[in-house]
């Protein structure tokens, strides 16, 4: 399984972005219910790993940083689930 | 990782389910644009009956250029303005801004290039066409007041057929109600 997204923040930042074209950070605390560092610190480990994307930018002289999944994000995140359900089954 | 249990392998299951059921949620468009456009379509289809019936001089068709100057204008400004404000994106909000553009850009282009191969009402027949896609879209995604629409669209398709010589009060009829009522409702709804 892939240890990055054995961490359940991980796996839900990467569940959010997956149904998303992209997603801000402040919108990424309001779903997980995170606070800023941790969040943050969450979402730097799955760019480090190329499954997330970051784009930042200024809206009404405001920064906004804001993701979106990399096909390399969304093929691990489909194993990974996929060795979850296989898990199950194969205990069941 | 031999370590993960049966337990956690559930939990993180219906977390990504929980998250990707709320993901999918019900397409949510601005109900403003559709008011302004459903509005813009219906007065052009009008002015174009009205001087075909002599009602109305031909003069009366740049009486639509300030109409449509103003729609675009506030499309444009309002589309910024939201596009600020939101913070996500969902895969199928991208989607349907690429249908409307699909849909709305082919009628654009069939009334500019091929203006010459439709007869009188085949260019107002296309926008009816394009805009009933647009709502059909949004309705498949499970909003029934835009099937309504489209449905709406769709009978005036048909009754403006069987009665040509009306042709265009029943296709602006149908544009107002089916699009710019679908917009109006929309409004209603989300206040």
């Amino acid at each position: 399984m892939d240890e990055l997204l054995l961490s359940k923040m991980r796996l839900g930042i990467v569940a959010e972005l997956l149904g998303a074209h992209w997603v801000a950070f402040s919108e990424l605390q309001r779903s997980l219910g995170a606070s800023n560092g941790n969040l943050g610190a969450h979402v730097a480990k799955l760019i480090d790993a190329g499954y997330v994307a970051e784009e930042k930018s200024f809206v009404a002289r405001r920064p906004q940083t804001r993701y979106r999944l990399t096909d390399r994000g969304r093929d691990a995140f489909a194993t990974h689930v996929a060795q979850l359900q296989a898990l199950l089954e194969g205990e069941s | 990782m031999d370590d993960v249990g049966r337990a956690q392998a559930r939990e993180h299951i219906e977390l990504v389910e929980r998250i990707l059921e709320q993901s999918s949620r019900r397409l949510r468009v601005g109900g403003e644009f559709f008011v302004i456009w459903g509005f813009y379509s219906a007065a052009a289809i009008l002015v174009m009956q009205l001087v075909v019936d002599r009602l109305l001089p031909q003069v009366a068709f740049w009486a639509l250029l300030p109409l449509l100057l103003a729609a675009v204008v506030f499309s444009s400004l309002r589309g910024r303005a939201i596009a600020r404000c939101k913070g996500r994106m969902t895969a199928v909000e991208r989607e349907f801004f690429t249908v409307l553009w699909i849909a709305i850009g082919m009628a654009f282009l069939a009334n500019v290039a091929g203006f010459r191969i439709f007869p009188q009402w085949g260019m107002a027949g296309l926008w009816t066409v394009a805009t009933a896609i647009v709502l059909f879209f949004i309705g498949a995604h499970g909003n029934r007041r835009a099937t309504f629409g489209g449905i709406l669209q769709v009978v005036a398709l048909l009754l403006a057929n069987l009665v040509p010589d009306q042709a265009g009060y029943i296709l602006a009829a149908g544009m107002l109600a089916g699009y710019g009522g679908f917009g109006l409702v929309e409004l209603l709804a989300s206040d």
